[in-house]
């Protein structure tokens, strides 16, 4: 079928070239203008190919990211301190913002250009595994190039797919709430600490509201699942079965739990609705109102500190609340981002000798900086700590990473694919209760019905 | 769109194929090979089972019945977006037309407010106005705070209110009422001055001047836009993405919005392309019908072979 | 002088009015333009004043200005001017060619192909862009600014369906007339027909320069290069919801990008005034 359409697709660019031919020798000067811009275009990257062919050495690597400004700079910096120190190796850069990066990706890979190294995200790593677009990595692991001895095994398995892996991870992050203090002297309540349960959490949220008028909590709890993953995983239980064919929870009552949890507090005031919620993301994180103290607390990664410290340095971290009737682990070490090498690059080797330098070595990471979130070598962690250059918020986050390895349970398997739309049925499910349009039994029967759906049709 | 009244069998000139060829080599040229080589791939993928990284493989019609018996998601997105077409293009051509018309008298400064009337279609999709807008009709907004001073206190903002946001996506629409504007402004500049003379010399009152010259004149104007507004209200992508992305639960979930999520987010290209070419289906339906009436009111002074 | 009054007071009220509807039209681009005067750390916390607490006119603007990865933002302005106005002028051209080959002329398979160009507008351009791509790819256009022309050098339907509608409001007798003294196809084009629609050519090119200036969709997905890079795709490259954001080099940047296509309106508007070509020629 595939080569059927590729020869109708021959046939018809050859009479599109035909025509045009035709309209040149008729000498429209619109068309003679294309067709010379065409060639000079074309013998331009001619030659540049030459170029590469005759000095046999000179490697070329695509890499493409996302990320902010200041993602751009240092990763550039990075990537020509590495030109510097090996001279062979060049580096086409597709730097770009979240919006359209993962569009681009998918449509280069459709084409078979996908760039040689990429980062990654976790929602769509498995997509990417499951239809072979990424290498694996694991026989660079396995002759040395890659050195994986300073990272967290559990945390460096998160990348690893069908006994592939797929992604080499680049720095972890946890569940953490981000707080206020300011706001929980001026209510005259007790900062909340490692051992509170999500009772206590209740209690605090209504407290402040009463004392001061300002929201408890100020977060989107059905924005994605990480949290309520982290809920399930209390209960015992993980989100997805082991074949990722459906929900891997029985009861619907823990998601009811979770609803209904969170509706009390809204029907309280004490956490912003959606439509609250929605008003307050437009503002971006750096002016929300945990940062200005008109809200405590929120749930979010433990790099949240570190990220709105130019604001606000005065924000301080603890790991999300326990449950009261169970000792399950909840937490687990959520890798941030991943690089993954292209199946059809031509330079796996050199990608690879990168990547194992842009994790491991002290000069990427001081210039680095550890804006992409905590690194994943023990080594550098300490490192950085001991250079002394970081704020008091990044060493904290450092911190938090050691200590919840111990406080983590067994990390989750890779989201399955087809996770995206699973979250956008948790979104609407959710939301159908907040709203008031469906009963917290309905939405979870809903959730469930629908996520089985997604995921049976997505990993057969 | 140009049937033949009187001669039943056309006889095309040869001179007048090789000319008109010619003429449209340049757009025939690039037709084929960014719009009908790649309309011919989507069909095929709308067969297919595609996730953009594998190989399509040929389902048949698997994906379009699958729009139609299976997917809740497809019928909601097609109500928003009937609503929205529905609402917005009669708002938007009308008040178009009324300001093109106040604009077109002779005032000083009349080239600045035909600027500032542009401007909101050159901003359209921007960040600065999708902040601007979502804080309007948000809780502390101008909006909001006029509504509660007249007495129709609002516990959800607009936006955030399932039943109201849609209403707020549209508004955004009027207001970008500027191309549509500009296309009236410069089919009433092509309006001959005389007619207006001769008929003041018959001292027409305005408002027949208006019914019996300004209108049939513009009637190849309104046409266009109808057409035009009717294609691009189908396709309203950008609006719902940028302010709301879809929300509050799906209530200004655009079509286009939910086939382009369909394909680069849920990675569903072939299911995709489907929906894609429903659309197709649905637009040639509404635009084709047009067409058909234009003979009963559009008004063309070149007469129709 | 009473009527002369009435409408003085007439003109003044106009004039009010259009004032308070201009205000609310261009609210958001006054916000954008203060909130590029504004401090990162206090600009959303300002948000809601259109005059800043406090003015910063430089840093945003400087912070913009050096660009991105290494690429300063004039090149980024450069690029989307280049591939704006060689973009813009073939398609006007082309469309005009092809408008007056449909409306004009009656040849075979016209209907067919005009519902080609009907066709073109309807579908959306989200499922369009892989399968361009991939020609793309087969033609080795990817990452060249070709790539970011080539889809509208040669027509658009749009440009192509307003230029027909606006031929056919003109009396084919003055074609006629032209041909009787001698004249050609091209030389009634361009001689009779191009200036009495000359603002519907006008407005073609402002909507051109309009349409691909800010262009995003395509030149994300065709363009690897920053290098290469046009101003949406520079703009959209200050964002990502998990970092810390620049905003205010955003605002900033995006003000100067929204400069090109007001100054080009403000200098095309006054050629649609003098539009009355025809006056006098049909009676």
């Amino acid at each position: 079928m595939k080569k059927n359409l590729k020869k109708v697709l021959a046939v018809l660019l050859a009479g599109t070239m035909s025509l045009s031919l035709a309209a040149c020798s008729t000498g429209k000067s619109t068309e003679s203008n294309q067709t010379t811009n065409t060639t000079g275009e074309n013998t331009s990257e001619g030659e540049a190919k030459e170029d590469t062919s005759t000095s046999q050495d000179e490697i070329t690597i695509k890499i493409a990211w996302w990320g902010s400004q200041t993602r751009h700079e240092l990763t550039q910096k990075v990537l020509d301190l590495y030109t510097q120190t090996h001279p062979n190796i060049k580096f086409e850069t597709s730097p770009s913002g979240w919006d359209g990066y993962f569009d681009k990706l998918s449509t280069q890979t459709a084409s078979g250009s996908m760039p040689d190294i990429v980062q990654m995200d976790y929602l769509y790593l498995t997509t990417y595994a499951k239809n072979n677009s990424v290498t694996n990595l694991q026989e660079f692991i396995d002759d040395g190039t890659i050195d994986v001895s300073n990272i967290d095994e559990n945390l460096l398995n998160t990348g690893k797919i069908d006994d592939k892996m797929t992604g080499l991870v680049l720095s972890s992050s946890m569940l953490s709430v981000g707080y206020n203090p300011s706001v929980f002297v001026e209510a005259g309540i007790e900062e909340p600490s490692a051992e509170w349960t999500w009772s206590d959490f209740i209690k605090l949220n209504e407290q402040i509201y009463e004392k001061t008028g300002k929201y408890g909590a100020s977060l989107d709890s059905a924005a994605d699942t990480n949290l309520f993953n982290y809920w399930v995983r209390q209960h015992g239980f993980s989100l997805f079965s082991d074949d990722n064919k459906s929900l891997g929870y029985e009861d619907d009552k823990i998601l009811e739990d979770y609803i209904t949890m969170w509706s009390n507090l809204m029907e309280k005031d004490a956490v912003p609705n959606p439509d609250e919620f929605a008003q307050i993301a437009t503002l971006g994180q750096e002016a929300g109102p945990v940062v200005t103290g008109d809200a405590a607390m929120i749930i979010e990664w433990n790099n949240y500190a570190s990220k709105v410290s130019t604001v606000n340095d005065k924000i301080k971290m603890v790991t999300p609340p326990l449950s009261q009737d169970s000792d399950a682990k909840g937490l687990w070490l959520k890798p941030g981002m991943f690089f993954s090498v292209a199946e059809t690059s031509n330079v796996k080797k050199e990608a690879a000798e990168f990547i194992n330098w842009f994790i491991n070595s002290e000069e990427a990471n001081d210039i680095l900086m550890a804006e992409r979130g905590t690194p994943v070598s023990s080594v550098i962690r300490q490192h950085m700590i001991d250079g002394g250059q970081m704020t008091d918020q990044q060493a904290a986050m450092f911190d938090a990473i050691d200590s919840a390895i111990e406080l983590a349970g067994e990390t989750p398997a890779p989201d399955p694919v087809g996770m995206s739309e699973v979250n956008e049925a948790f979104k609407n499910a959710a939301n159908s209760v907040y709203y008031g349009q469906k009963s917290v039994a309905d939405a979870a029967a809903t959730f469930r019905e629908e996520a089985n759906a997604i995921l049976a049709r997505n990993n057969q | 769109m140009k049937q033949s009244n009187t001669i039943i069998k056309t006889h095309y000139k040869r001179e007048d194929n090789i000319a008109a060829y010619l003429m449209l080599s340049p757009w025939i040229f690039g037709f084929v090979l960014m719009w009908l080589l790649p309309m011919i791939i989507s069909i095929y993928y709308s067969f297919t089972d595609f996730n953009l990284l594998n190989e399509p493989t040929f389902i048949g019609l698997k994906n379009y019945i699958r729009a139609f018996t299976e997917d809740k998601t497809f019928y909601k997105a097609l109500g928003v977006t009937f609503t929205y077409v529905l609402i917005l293009v009669p708002l938007r051509l009308a008040f178009a037309l009324f300001i093109a018309m106040l604009l077109n008298k002779k005032h000083k400064g009349l080239g600045i407010y035909r600027t500032l009337y542009y401007v909101p279609s050159i901003i359209g999709g921007s960040i600065a106005v999708s902040v601007v807008w979502k804080q309007m009709f948000g809780n502390q907004g101008v909006i909001m705070s006029l509504l509660n001073a007249l007495g129709m206190e609002q516990k959800v903002s607009l936006l955030g209110n399932t039943n109201t946001a849609l209403g707020v996506i549209i508004l955004m629409g009027v207001w970008q009422f500027g191309s549509s504007m500009l296309i009236f402004l410069s089919a009433l500049k092509q309006i001959p001055y005389s007619l207006y003379e001769s008929a003041m010399v018959d001292g027409a009152k305005p408002w027949k001047v208006f019914s019996k010259i300004t209108l049939p004149m513009l009637t190849p104007t309104i046409f266009f836009n109808l057409i035009l507004q009717i294609i691009n209200g189908f396709r309203v992508f950008t609006e719902s993405y940028v302010i709301t992305d879809g929300g509050p639960l799906d209530s200004t979930l655009s079509y286009v919005l939910y086939l382009y999520r369909r394909a680069f987010t849920f990675f569903d290209m072939g299911y995709s392309c489907a929906l894609a070419w429903i659309l197709v289906a649905i637009i040639g339906i509404f635009t084709l019908f047009l067409f058909k009436t234009q003979n009963s009111w559009v008004h063309y002074e070149a007469g129709r072979e | 002088m009473g009527r002369k009054n009435k409408r003085k007071i007439h003109s003044v009220l106009f004039h009010i009015e259009a004032c308070m509807l201009g205000f609310i039209m261009i609210y958001p681009l006054l916000w954008l333009l203060a909130s590029s005067f504004k401090s990162n750390q206090t600009m959303f916390q300002d948000a809601y004043s259109l005059i800043p607490k406090v003015w910063d006119v430089a840093t945003n603007y400087k912070s913009g200005f050096a660009g991105i990865g290494g690429v300063r933002f004039s090149t980024f302005f450069m690029n989307s001017l280049y591939v704006t106005v060689v973009g813009m002028l073939g398609c006007v051209i082309s469309s005009l060619f092809a408008a007056y080959a449909f409306s004009r002329i009656k040849f075979r398979f016209g209907n067919i192909l005009f519902g080609c160009v009907m066709m073109t507008m309807m579908i959306p351009a989200q499922v369009m862009v892989v399968p361009q791509y991939i020609i793309l790819k087969k033609l080795n256009l990817i990452d060249t600014r070709i790539s970011l022309i080539l889809p509208w050098f040669f027509g658009g339907a749009f440009f192509i369906f307003l230029m027909v509608q606006f031929f056919q409001g003109i009396p084919r007798e003055l074609d006629e007339a032209a041909q009787i003294d001698g004249c050609g196809r091209i030389q009634t084009l361009f001689k009779i027909l191009v200036p009495i629609v000359k603002p519907a050519i006008i407005t073609s090119s402002i909507f051109a320069f309009y349409w691909i200036w800010q262009d995003f969709f395509q030149p994300l997905i065709f363009v690897n290069s920053t290098k290469k890079f046009t101003i949406p795709l520079a703009l959209n490259m200050y964002l990502d919801p998990n970092s810390y954001n620049n905003y205010g080099g955003l605002f900033a940047m995006s003000v100067i990008s929204l400069l090109p296509i007001i100054l080009f309106f403000i200098i095309f508007q006054r050629y649609l005034v003098d539009g009355i070509a025809m006056d006098g020629i049909k009676g």
